[in-house]
């Protein structure tokens, strides 16, 4: 059975950066031009470049998204903005309009994924597909467990899952919610999340039907921590992880966590055992409670937030390792959120099981003792007596 | 010439204005009024055909699995009625009609993406004839797709435009969830005074835009440019209303179009728009 691949988001080459750091096989990300995330900082073509070089030297990939819906004025600029990424060496792209195949196929030897916001959900589309040099397709987000099976049973090509993350409300392709709201094209880039704004529901005769809270689109995040065995057994290629607008410590935590889910079932996939705890931890990260959906078939009120956000903290990311010295047990950690001598708190990384630790006596880089850690960004030196490295990172440690 | 059609359950009002009619198919189609059995649509194309009107069938849906059977079924049946075309949002269509050699033209209406004249040419070449323009691009974009494009192309020039699909039950969740009993099957919800209609059936959910677009004016200088079809959506419009509505514009022309445009906008109570016809969406938002 193949490994699948964990593939990542990164807004930008930090995060990038971050991702192939805490275990990412490939990343995607959006160039400056063509892409679906207007307000994320986007990659220049220099930075792309600097992505590829640091991800090719670590075996890893990188995917760049050309998935917008093409307007007539875009398509002189596009041919030369696919041979600079073929020039860069991107290890493929992520298309929804087929005219931006054509002029890949035309123009340059780019591998061609198809991006989620042609909502495939059918072995006939996806053949289409194929038979137009796709290479792999990123299903839309509504196919359940059965679709996914009957899609790979027939036919032979890269299958890209979504296992976590934020959903569309709608199917992707399908919402303009924002063009008619505030006047910025969803697919274009501009999509300002009108599902997650309260609405009044009413009758014909505008009685408001009122429940305790307004009326919302607004859905749980997807998480299908669970389901990686079964997943990973049904042969879908890449799981792939939305949010490319998302924080250093997002991508970190969340990657860290499917990196290690892929990898024990590979260790041992007869005693393989699901983690509430990191479930828990995933919820907390994103700041959202996330459920499993459509997979299952399930998308009832359960998967919505109509019952108000259940808000649950997201202070727990408290500081990076900067360095550790062996002889002393000194850690210097850069300071992200509030903590004092007596927290408990955890420590977690790339090459390491997560280690609970409780803060002893912190101090400044002065070597003065401080009561505790208020100021971000502050560098913060104290003694563990476990072995860090650099780029670890610190988080509060709940009880289960 | 240019050709006006709206959707099979307005014949009535609309018969004696209407190039053709657009028909829907229970569990195929979203977004277009009146879906039937395709026992009854086949006796609805006899009697459009004997009228020598043309007859589109919307099978606009996203495809799942499980509708495979169902659709291949449906587009051989519709294929032996020799109809106009049918209107297509998932790909599994083009595939369909290619497997099975069927002759009916395929329509390219994946409804927000139907935005650039190279891709109404990219299916061109796999049978798509005709392309039914997004809803949110501008005269000039229209235009434009228009002179660089050999398929046939079908604006929609009046009524609500579709804004959202959905595979969810968004109101019947929130009325289970919240405990909430109506009887009402017409909902809509309020945002700032404007409000959109929202419908839950057996598909999911789809939501309309608060305005009707009412590009009757427009109409008159896309027509010189060649535009093949305009659709006319008469969803939420009172039945004494829509044959004159319809006959405004047919009959419209650059004499009276002040007068029609306006005479339609009282009857809608100003409740219309232009829609996007003159309003570039942004694309970067920084």
């Amino acid at each position: 059975m193949k490994k699948p691949e964990l593939l990542a988001p990164a807004g930008d080459l930090e995060r990038l950066k971050w991702a192939i750091l805490y275990g990412a096989d490939a990343v995607y990300l959006g160039g400056s031009l063509f892409g679906l995330r207007a307000n994320a900082n986007n990659f220049t073509l220099e930075e792309i470049k600097e992505g590829v070089t640091f991800a090719h030297e670590r075996g890893k990939r990188i995917y760049v998204t050309v998935n917008i819906v093409l307007h007539n004025k875009e398509i002189p600029d596009l041919i030369h903005y696919l041979q600079a990424l073929e020039e860069i060496g991107v290890d493929a792209i992520i298309v929804s309009d087929p005219t931006v195949i054509s002029l890949a196929h035309k123009h340059t030897n780019l591998e061609i994924h198809l991006s989620t916001q042609q909502s495939t959900l059918n072995h006939k589309a996806v053949l289409f597909w194929k038979q137009q040099g796709v290479t792999r397709i990123v299903l839309g987000r509504e196919a359940s467990k059965e679709e996914i099976k009957n899609i790979i049973d027939h036919v032979d090509i890269e299958i890209e899952c979504f296992i976590h993350g934020a959903m569309c409300a709608s199917y992707s392709g399908r919402c303009v919610l924002s063009n008619f709201l505030t006047a910025r094209d969803s697919n274009r880039g501009g999509c300002s999340q009108i599902c997650r704004w309260d609405f009044k529901l009413e009758d014909e005769k505008q009685n408001v039907l009122e429940g305790e809270k307004d009326f919302t689109f607004c859905t749980k995040d997807l998480s299908m921590l669970e389901k990686i065995p079964e997943m990973i057994e049904m042969g879908i290629c890449s799981f792939k992880i939305e949010g490319r607008m998302r924080s250093i410590y997002y991508i970190a935590t969340v990657v860290n966590i499917y990196r290690r889910a892929i990898d024990r079932y590979f260790e041992d996939p007869k005693h393989v055992t699901y983690h509430k705890e990191e479930e828990r931890i995933l919820r907390n990260v994103a700041n959202r409670d996330s459920v499993v959906q459509f997979f299952d078939g399930v998308y009832d009120e359960s998967c919505q937030y109509y019952n108000g956000r259940e808000e649950v903290s997201n202070q727990d990311f408290l500081g990076v390792v900067l360095s550790y010295d062996e002889k002393t047990n000194m850690v210097s950690i850069e300071q992200r959120n509030y903590f004092k001598p007596g927290d408990h708190v955890e420590f977690f990384g790339p090459s390491m099981d997560p280690v609970s630790v409780t803060i002893p006596q912190i101090y400044d880089v002065e070597g003065n003792e401080l009561d505790r850690a208020r100021h971000p960004r502050e560098m913060i030196r104290m003694k563990v007596d476990v072995r860090l490295h650099q780029n670890d990172l610190m988080r509060i440690k709940r009880e289960s | 010439m240019t050709k006006y059609i709206t959707t099979y359950n307005y014949l009535k009002e609309t018969k004696s204005y209407a190039d053709g009619f657009i028909i829907g198919i229970k569990d195929l189609t979203v977004n277009f009024s009146g879906v039937y059995e395709i026992e009854e649509v086949v006796e609805m194309i006899q009697k459009l055909k004997e009228e020598q009107k043309e007859v589109f069938v919307a099978l606009n849906k996203n495809m799942h699995e499980e509708d495979l059977k169902y659709l291949e079924d449906t587009m051989k049946t519709l294929d032996s009625l020799d109809i106009t075309g049918i209107l297509y949002y998932d790909i599994a269509l083009v595939t369909i009609k290619m497997e099975n050699q069927l002759k009916t033209p395929l329509v390219w209406a994946q409804e927000h993406l139907t935005t650039n004249y190279m891709t109404c040419n990219y299916w061109h070449q796999f049978g798509a004839d005709y392309a039914y323009l997004s809803g949110e691009i501008t005269m000039d974009e229209i235009i434009e797709i228009k002179e660089n494009t050999e398929v046939k192309v079908m604006v929609p020039i009046f009524g609500r435009l579709p804004m959202f699909v959905s595979k969810r039950h968004l109101v019947e969740n929130y009325l289970h969830y919240f405990h909430i009993n109506t009887n009402t099957k017409n909902f809509q919800i309020e945002k700032e005074g404007k409000r959109y209609p929202i419908m839950d059936n057996k598909q999911g959910t789809v939501v309309f835009s608060s305005y009707y677009l009412n590009g009757l004016s427009e109409s008159l200088v896309l027509k010189k440019h060649g535009i093949d079809y305009f659709y006319l959506n008469f969803d939420g419009i009172k039945k004494e209303w829509i044959s004159t509505i319809m006959k405004n514009y047919v009959e419209a022309d650059d004499e009276n179009k002040g007068e029609y445009e306006k005479a339609i906008d009282e009857l809608l109570e100003g409740n219309t728009d232009k829609g996007f016809l003159y309003k570039e969406t942004v694309y970067k938002v920084k």
